[in-house]
């Protein structure tokens, strides 16, 4: 498995104590990514120049010269760079550090045990990313590992993935957190770079298989916080038998930082953070259109 | 008048105003400063001082404490009697001779308030007569009557009391209780509340600070018949109680006094089972976390013993009171520690029925001699094994390297141990056999310590049933770090020779910097449940109970293992060398088996299976664990299920005993700045809370540095 990161004690991606699995590669690209280290599936290296104390060890190790350290500072040619890591694990200063391990779904699992003490009857593990689902295989594998093992287990998905996992899926997840960013299909091509249709019918059809799930709304100030987005939550809502609340989460612009990392522009957007009144006045108006609020 | 809560959390009111006011000013020093306006008495007008031995001494200066203290009713009070000596609050004895301190006093240990309840003084009284004839003629003799004529002095204080409130009609309740408590059984919940608090102020006024214990195991079938009897509501029995916290606060004075100024070891324990193994909890456990929760009363700290058994529910409300910060709040694993009393030799009664010494080092109350020899492992490996990174000190192997290591370690318990046998026993040519020497005068606590007026023995002569000198390894983490350092870049990956590295070390890795963010940042260090650095620290500590465990048994002496800095790692940081894993010479370390500050980096579940990893039976009186927790961590439900399911993992991988705290080390600096807006902020020190404000800057700086994030 590609593995972003593996996260204990969280406390906010399910109900319970849960270790969250970031897993790498999404086939979105939210312009409000909040994990864009996990958007592409292969390796990836951040670099943090202001970390950097310009010791020089990682362009002694790197195989095809993607470091140069000179007068002027450090420069890190990604356009050769092959994700191998090795600059990574000899620099001291933390200024580099790799975007992904592979690990077995065996090493996984046994990572995700390591908390099991903690997890009591809610909690468990919460399958993040990326898109968790784009390694759809491993991740039926991992969940069938902790379904035997007694770990209580979610997926954090953009419902943007193969359907034809889920009749495997759904009895092997004891809840999906499931994002729909937005009703306005135009607007959702324009920020994730694809239709909301297929996220839709996964959730009708996970929903016709007996999944429980929640709705997680990401809030953008100016892109998605209108009337016909928050019509297509409560028109969604009304549909799904097992969706236990609607959930929504304010953007915020943490990101940004990790995109520079990543040798991109900080597209952190303050104007984008909605106030509490914002989405005070948001949860009013869903509330009116009938959802149920978490 | 609001009591300070973390995370802008509101907290209840269940109290009348006059006991919050009450409470309020006692946080705010009232007390305190009234207390510290009267330091000791005086002996110097006796005649014949200097022929008098000094248990006749001490006995004068019982009696004229008895005399002279002055009697303090506070506004409103529910409960009488108060330690009104300011020196005791120093611990000694509050009584001088040409401006000499008489006599220290005694703490580390909990009294039997079992027996002062069931019997009353009355009956000790009786019991002490007993041993007189007993013992008349013989070399005990001299104690018992020490135990009389404090008893004489006991009775004198209470006649004060009495007198004092016979004129005061707002007071005849309290009036009414003195009567008959605590001379006599009481008869009812308040009775026996009031008789507890009599017992404690008088222990403390003669400058001894005995902790409480299990105060639900003793009060809750009185506060039971009274309910039953519709004699008392739950309403009028927490307004008791809460007056019984309030009073305890009566030392607290203010000011900057190094580790704060509520640090009296006056523990309180709940729930958990009896000598049976029934469930304790009762309704004096509930409205004991009311107090608590409505209070954020900083004394007395309150440890709930916790098992796997224990019912969500009181789970969920020891969470809730937790969350409001303060760290007032710690727990026990009973199931743990029954385990490891019982092990180490204990019937099984008796370690059901274990408390603390008014810190967290666990004891039998009421029945134990106790002290622990606190020492430093880091400072054994830099100066000893590694010879102050002197010379060319090299060991072919990481195995050599810790087996010289143990071998110091032993050494210098050994030594330790010794030394202590030497300074409670002598060895008697005559009788072939140790004995106990005649040692510092403590009648007042040997009163009320299960066995002494029996035996004629005093608590620090022999006479209490168990005697518990316990080894205290400090540390851990460091050590455990240091050893895993040494071991990956030397052993495993032969970076450079153990010579090449003690030089960096020697020069504070000058010049290295490099090297040393390396060895931060390279390794996962003790805390992050990285399972080969995790079982050094469970090697070291499973070798360490091994040294303890082989001692000889001389005299009952026994040296039961435990792990402890309480804030000495403050103290040993100027001795300390640079250390393995990247810390320079001089910085503060670890506390108790926490990490060292900055190497945790994954979260509060990876610290507790690290520090569970080690057989945890084996350190018999106690290793503790902080786990300082943000405000984020614990909002809402959610923050509520997060901290009940840290206590049901800690009780289920067999941790000891844990202490969280929740604060905001960006709140702490704050206050650090505005110690005028944080009078009530109190933060977890180690066996013992601090209001924040009253620490000085060095433990300050030290507690916000274990809150970054």
């Amino acid at each position: 498995m590609r593995v972003s990161e593996i996260q204990r004690f969280c406390m906010h991606d399910g109900p319970g104590v849960r270790t969250t699995v970031f897993l790498k590669g999404c086939p979105l690209h939210c312009a409000w990514c909040h994990n864009p280290e996990t958007q592409k599936p292969g390796p990836e290296i951040l670099f943090w120049q202001n970390k950097c104390v310009g010791c020089g060890a990682c362009a002694a190790v790197c195989p095809v010269g993607a470091h140069r350290l000179t007068e002027d500072g450090h420069f890190f040619d990604r356009s050769v760079c092959k994700g191998c890591g090795k600059c990574a694990e000899v620099c001291c200063a933390g200024a580099l550090s790799p975007s992904m391990r592979e690990m077995s779904v065996r090493e996984v699992y046994a990572e995700i045990e390591r908390d099991r003490a903690f997890y009591g009857t809610s909690g468990g593990v919460t399958l993040s990313g990326g898109e968790p689902l784009a390694q759809g295989d491993e991740a039926l594998s991992l969940l069938r590992l902790c379904r035997e093992g007694g770990i209580g287990t979610a997926i954090e998905t953009s419902g943007f993935f193969d359907g034809d996992l889920l009749p495997a899926l759904i009895p092997l997840t004891d809840c999906f957190l499931w994002d729909f960013k937005d009703g306005n299909d135009e607007r959702h091509r324009q920020y994730t770079g694809a239709s909301n249709g297929p996220v839709i019918r996964n959730l009708l059809r996970a929903d016709e298989l007996g999944a429980v799930t929640a709705l997680r709304c990401i809030m953008v100030r100016g892109v998605n916080m209108e009337e016909d987005h928050y019509r297509a939550i409560a028109d969604l809502w009304g549909r799904l038998c097992g969706c236990l609340y609607v959930e929504l989460l304010p953007y915020h612009a943490y990101g940004g930082s990790k995109m520079t990392a990543l040798g991109g522009r900080d597209n952190g957007r303050t104007d984008w953070i909605p106030s509490e009144d914002d989405m005070a006045r948001a949860a009013d108006r869903l509330r009116a259109l009938g959802t149920n609020l978490k | 008048m609001t009591f300070y809560s973390q995370n802008g959390l509101t907290r209840p009111v269940r109290l009348t105003e006059a006991t919050r006011r009450f409470a309020y000013d006692s946080l705010n020093h009232k007390y305190g400063l009234d207390t510290r306006k009267t330091p000791a008495v005086t002996l110097d007008d006796a005649e014949g001082y200097d022929s008098l031995t000094p248990l006749e001494r001490y006995d004068l200066a019982v009696s004229r404490i008895a005399r002279d203290a002055p009697i303090r009713i506070c506004e409103g009070e529910k409960l009488s009697g108060a330690a009104t000596l300011g020196n005791a609050i120093g611990h000694v004895v509050p009584a001088t001779y040409h401006g000499e301190t008489v006599c220290r006093s005694v703490s580390h240990l909990t009294i039997d308030f079992e027996t002062v309840l069931k019997k009353g003084i009355r009956g000790i009284r009786q019991e002490t007569e007993r041993s007189l004839e007993k013992y008349a003629g013989g070399d005990r003799e001299p104690f018992v009557r020490s135990c009389l004529s404090c008893l004489d002095s006991f009775a004198l204080w209470h006649a004060r009391y009495l007198e004092a409130l016979e004129g005061m009609p707002e007071y005849a309740a309290n009036l009414e209780n003195l009567r008959r408590v605590p001379m006599d059984p009481p008869e009812s919940f308040y009775e026996a509340v009031q008789s507890i608090w009599f017992v404690f102020a008088f222990t403390r006024l003669c400058g001894n600070w005995p902790g409480i214990g299990r105060l639900d195991f003793l009060l809750g079938d009185y506060l039971k018949a009274d309910l039953e009897a519709g004699r008392l509501t739950l309403d009028e029995a927490r307004e008791i109680l809460a007056h019984f916290f309030i009073k305890g606060c009566e030392w607290v004075s203010g000011g900057n006094y190094g580790s704060g100024d509520a640090q009296h070891y006056q523990n309180i324990v709940l729930c958990g089972v009896d000598r049976d193994g029934r469930e304790v909890t009762n309704e004096v456990t509930m409205l004991t976390l009311d107090v608590l929760e409505e209070l954020g009363i900083s004394d007395f700290p309150t440890t709930v013993r916790l098992s796997r058994n224990t019912d969500e529910k009181l789970l969920r409300r020891v969470a809730e009171v937790m969350r409001f910060g303060g760290g007032i709040l710690a727990v026990y694993n009973e199931d743990l520690i029954i385990d490891a009393l019982t092990k180490y030799g204990y019937e099984l009664g008796e370690a059901r029925s274990f408390a603390n010494d008014g810190c967290w080092e666990v004891q039998v109350p009421g029945a134990t001699d106790f002290s622990y020899l606190p020492f430093d492992s880091l400072q054994i490996l830099q100066k000893e094994t590694l010879c102050g990174y002197a010379g060319d000190v090299d060991y072919p192997d990481y195995e050599s390297l810790y087996a010289r290591f143990v071998s110091d370690l032993k050494s210098n318990v050994d030594s330790m141990c010794r030394a202590h046998e030497r300074e409670f026993l002598g060895y008697d040519d005559e009788a072939g056999d140790w004995r106990w020497t005649p040692h510092m005068p403590c009648t007042v606590v040997s009163l009320f310590e299960r066995a002494c007026v029996e035996r004629g023995l005093s608590y620090l002569e022999g006479g209490p049933v168990y005697r518990i000198r316990s080894p205290h390894i400090g540390g851990l983490a460091d050590t455990a770090s240091s050893l895993y350092a040494m071991k990956k870049i030397v052993y495993d990956e032969k970076r450079l020779t153990l010579p090449e590295f003690l030089t960096v070390l020697k020069n504070n890795w000058e010049g290295e910097e490099l090297l040393r963010q390396t060895m931060l940042r390279r390794y996962t260090y003790y805390g992050n449940d990285n399972d080969e650095a995790d079982e050094i620290a469970a090697r070291v500590l499973n070798d360490f109970a091994d040294i303890c465990d082989s001692r000889n048994d001389i005299c009952g002496f026994r040296f039961p293992a435990g792990v402890s800095t309480f804030g000495r790692q403050l103290e040993w940081s100027g001795r300390r060398l640079a250390a393995p894993h990247g810390r320079k010479a001089g910085e503060v370390l670890a506390a108790n088996c926490s990490p060292t500050p900055g190497t945790d980096l994954r979260g509060a579940t990876a610290v507790i299976r690290s520090y569970c990893k080690a057989d945890l039976t084996r350190m018999v009186t106690g290793a503790a664990l902080d786990i300082r927790l943000l405000p984020g961590d614990v909002k809402g439900e959610e923050g509520l299920d997060a901290l009940c399911a840290l206590m049901r993992g800690f009780v289920a991988l067999g941790g000891f005993f844990m202490q969280p705290d929740i604060a905001d080390a960006a709140v702490l600096r704050e206050a650090q700045e505005h110690p005028e807006d944080y009078g009530t902020l109190s933060v977890r020190v180690s066996g013992w809370n601090a209001r924040f404000v009253t620490l000085n800057r060095e433990w300050q700086d030290m507690i916000i540095a274990q809150n970054e994030k």
